[in-house]
């Protein structure tokens, strides 16, 4: 009897034991993935997938005014614009993704070109690996909460991974849209501009009238000019005082944001008015160039689809080139040239030998280039290389991130805060830096 | 054995927080600037180096410091701006935000006032005589505590120096400059030649244009391919760095040419009044000189307004007229008492008297003073304290979360950041 006793104690000691861990085990993967626990498979919220671009429609979109930028780790911040007052919300951390693009005047950008202050486009997903995010990971339905103080919902989105940044202009270029001025009031150099953001061509009757202030350093680009307010009065085409209607005059506008007074929820300030598409196209051009020669110095980013191993090393190695990048950089992928290819992380920083990205980085032809057909995702050039190497090197797997250049491109080195270390927190940077308010 | 180790415990952390100042001669101290003082120009430290990160809304940031290194070694160095510290981007007063990443600085800088409310790591005060492997001698300065930080543009202005271009050398919209930093009027012999890069996205203003190397080709002003002597052509340039191939240790990239009095005077214009409605709407920052109090809340307070603001906003401080005076911070940001911002809990009151100083002020300083009475004076506002004011005649508007201190909501790290946000290299 004392035995069964005994034996019937263990089993329930043991069961109990059991239960416990699996309770641990649950309550960890909760954690995981906020929102997420007893979903079916169908019901669970999108999240990128490494080694796949996503779809941009799956996209949350959302407009905020950049606060802070950590280039060097792709992320920053952004005030993001809500229904209640502007000016009290707090600034939200974003990430780039690997893939993620920026666009500033209308051209390929970095996190680094676009000024403080800029308001712009996003595009944002949920974080693919909340374990991994450089950037708090929010509730799933975050954007849902009303943040109280009168600051209204949808400003601290869950979805702070983002596939694309885009400043006004840019939006308005690939949307076809353009702002057409209604009326401008004027006083003392500055005052309120009332526009409305349509199709170029036709009428958009649904497009709502925005009113937006501009000052004396609102820049004025008109060809090859770089005009003030008091330009356009000097050669009367404003008035020095009062109010004009502009008969919805098309122009692309910069767009930021400057305190404004107590009883103004949101309103928006112009930086910029293009005047004219010559103007445009000469911005585009010089950030163009300035893109250009930065992803020559850090070379292009890619994803690894497939390597396929041969002996004492060699391999082939097949990658996606990502997108949004100049044409003219892609063209320098030839068949039977030769690249180099690095690992890097999901910031694109380097890993790095003693002498540079080159020293540790695999070496050798490019035998194939593949440009797929059709529209590719946003995120992805479309265009394929299949690169062999003798000697291949561990972070070149397939899902991974990686940076390949032509060696035809000049080899120079990247500076000290954009290469990877021995510090984990330099490979995987964590959200400590951003305050909580 | 308890107060010994008690004291041994005191000792210790003061030790840490004046490396290498125990034990000295009060003469032999290192300098540091003192709160309500502004600190001699000549004694700070001179350094170049690019601004690579920008925490504006606690006036601080990251620079790659110039040494005698390879350039791309170098660590990105933190600073943090004194109160009283200025920015000068494009030839007129500026903010941190206002300057983009990559652009070369200028920096006069000290030592922390005080290292234990730094906002920025604490050195070594020798740190700038130490060797820092690849990176070299004088990358990471002690001297963190910014008075000046400005553009080359901006330093050649106030040193009354140009850029004299001697020649040219171009192949596909992209080549090298030589050129010398000198004075305006007569050759000086002991300047020496650069060599900087430039490519197709170097902007190029002459008067109201903004022209690119395409145009300076069309125009035959460059040639398309080749050397020209350019027969020290007097400019000014923007500096910024891109990576060099390893053999270079350290070679600059030229961002901007102006190339006429007309094209900069336009720059800094706009500038201008960037900064001015920057002012207007966050207030001008002064210290407190003195405060005699009254009965029942009331006191005049003397305050000196800092300096390099446009003066069209310092004369808006007129004797009689009503003004409001705000705590702050050493980061300048705001207290935001209740709902209305910082306006609720500012002391408000006409100012009694403004008084300019006479001969030269020091950096930091306008060599204004005003005297203000109140009805009801704030706690924050005490002798050597900084505070924000502006006339009443000023629109009242709203600065952003991130620049103001929520009341009693705010936390310790909110009021004196701590130097944690950096990477460690």
């Amino acid at each position: 009897m004392r035995f069964l006793v005994l034996s019937s104690w263990c089993l329930v000691r043991d069961s109990l034991l059991v239960l416990a861990c699996a309770c641990f085990v649950h309550a960890a993967a909760a954690e995981e993935k906020p929102g997420t626990k007893n979903q079916k498979p169908g019901t669970e919220p999108f999240r990128p997938v490494a080694g796949e671009f996503p779809p941009l429609e799956k996209a949350h979109a959302y407009r905020g005014e950049l606060v802070f930028v950590d280039h060097a780790n792709r992320r920053g911040s952004i005030r993001v614009q809500g229904e209640g007052k502007f000016f009290r919300n707090d600034p939200h951390p974003f990430a780039m993704l690997p893939y993620g693009m920026v666009r500033y005047h209308g051209a390929p950008a970095d996190l680094r070109d676009v000024p403080l202050g800029t308001v712009l486009h996003v595009r944002g997903f949920l974080p693919p690996d909340p374990k991994l995010s450089s950037v708090p990971v929010l509730p799933v339905d975050n954007k849902d909460k009303d943040a109280s103080h009168y600051r209204g919902t949808g400003i601290f989105p869950a979805e702070n991974h983002v596939l694309l940044l885009e400043d006004e202009p840019s939006h308005c270029l690939r949307t076809g849209k353009v702002w057409k001025l209604k009326e401008l009031e004027l006083k003392d150099k500055q005052g309120t501009i009332v526009a409305s953001r349509e199709p170029k061509t036709g009428v958009d009757s649904t497009a709502e009238e925005e009113s937006m202030t501009f000052d004396a350093a609102t820049r004025i680009w008109r060809g090859r000019e770089r005009l003030g307010v008091g330009d356009l009065i000097e050669e009367g085409i404003w008035p020095a005082d009062g109010k004009k209607p502009l008969d919805g005059q098309p122009v692309l506008l910069g767009i930021t944001w400057k305190p404004t007074s107590d009883g103004v929820f949101t309103r928006f300030h112009i930086s910029d008015i293009w005047l004219d598409d010559t103007a445009m196209e000469r911005a585009a051009e010089n950030q163009t160039e300035t893109h250009k020669t930065f992803i020559r110095s850090r070379w292009m980013p890619a994803w690894i689809d497939a390597v396929e191993y041969g002996q004492f090393g060699q391999a082939t190695v097949t990658a996606t080139l990502f997108g949004g990048m100049d044409d003219s950089l892609y063209a320098d992928f030839k068949k039977d040239a030769s690249a180099l290819m690095n690992a890097v992380e999901a910031t694109l920083k380097h890993t790095h030998g003693a002498y540079g990205p080159a020293h540790m980085a695999c070496k050798g032809p490019i035998i194939d280039v593949v440009k797929a057909e059709g529209e590719a995702p946003l995120g992805s050039s479309g265009i394929q290389i299949q690169f062999q190497t003798d000697l291949i090197i561990e972070g070149i797997r397939p899902g991974r991130v990686v940076r390949v250049r032509p060696a035809s491109w000049p080899q120079v080195q990247v500076p000290r805060e954009e290469y990877v270390g021995d510090s984990i927190d330099a490979r995987f940077p964590t959200p400590a830096i951003f305050p909580k308010y | 054995m308890l107060v010994f180790a008690c004291a041994f415990c005191i000792q210790a952390p003061a030790a840490e927080e004046q490396p290498k100042s125990n034990n000295q001669d009060p003469k032999n101290e290192p300098f540091r600037p003192l709160a309500g003082e502004f600190p001699p120009l000549e004694k700070s430290h001179a350094y170049r180096g690019e601004l690579t990160f920008v925490d504006h809304a606690n006036r601080r940031g990251s620079i790659r410091v110039q040494s005698d290194g390879k350039f791309r070694f170098i660590p990105p160095n933190p600073f943090a701006m004194l109160p009283y510290g200025i920015v000068r981007y494009h030839g007129a007063p500026a903010d941190l935000r206002d300057v983009p990443l990559g652009t070369m600085m200028h920096a006069r800088a000290f030592l922390p006032p005080d290292p234990k409310l730094s906002a920025v790591p604490v050195l070594p005060i020798n740190n700038r005589t130490k060797k820092e492997g690849n990176a070299g001698v004088g990358s990471a300065p002690a001297e963190n505590h910014v008075l000046l930080l400005e553009d080359e543009p901006s330093h050649c202005l106030r040193t009354g120096k140009v850029w004299k271009l001697a020649e040219v050398e171009i192949k596909n919209k992209q080549g090298m400059i030589v050129a010398r930093r000198e004075s305006r009027e007569a050759g000086d012999t002991q300047a020496e030649e650069e060599t900087m890069t430039f490519d197709a996205a170097t902007r190029i203003w002459r008067g109201r244009e903004f022209l690119g190397v395409e145009e300076m080709i069309t125009d035959g002003e460059w040639p398309a391919s080749g050397k020209k002597s350019l027969e020290d052509q007097a400019v000014l340039l923007g500096i910024t760095w891109k990576p060099t191939p390893g053999s270079v240790f350290t070679r600059f990239h030229i961002s901007d040419i102006w190339l006429d009095d007309a094209a900069i005077q336009r720059a800094a214009r706009h500038q201008n009044e960037t900064h001015k409605a920057f002012i207007r709407a966050r207030w001008v920052p002064a210290f407190v000189d003195a405060v005699e109090y009254g009965e029942f809340g009331t006191a005049t307070v003397t305050a000196t307004l800092f300096g390099e603001i446009d003066d069209s906003l310092y004369t808006d401080f007129k004797k009689d007229s009503r003004a409001l005076m705000a705590a702050s911070e050493n980061t300048l940001k705001h207290w935001a008492g209740g709902t209305a911002g910082t306006a609720q809990m500012a002391s408000k009151g006409p100012i009694t008297e403004v008084i300019k100083a006479e001969g030269t002020v020091p950096l930091g300083s306008s060599g204004i003073q005003i005297k203000f009475e109140t009805d009801l004076i704030t706690e924050g506002i005490r002798p050597n304290r900084v505070v924000r004011l502006r006339p009443a005649s000023w629109p009242d508007l709203h600065v952003p979360r991130e620049e103001y201190l929520r009341d009693h909501k705010a936390t310790h790290e909110e009021r004196f950041p701590t130097p944690d946000v950096f990477p460690k290299y």
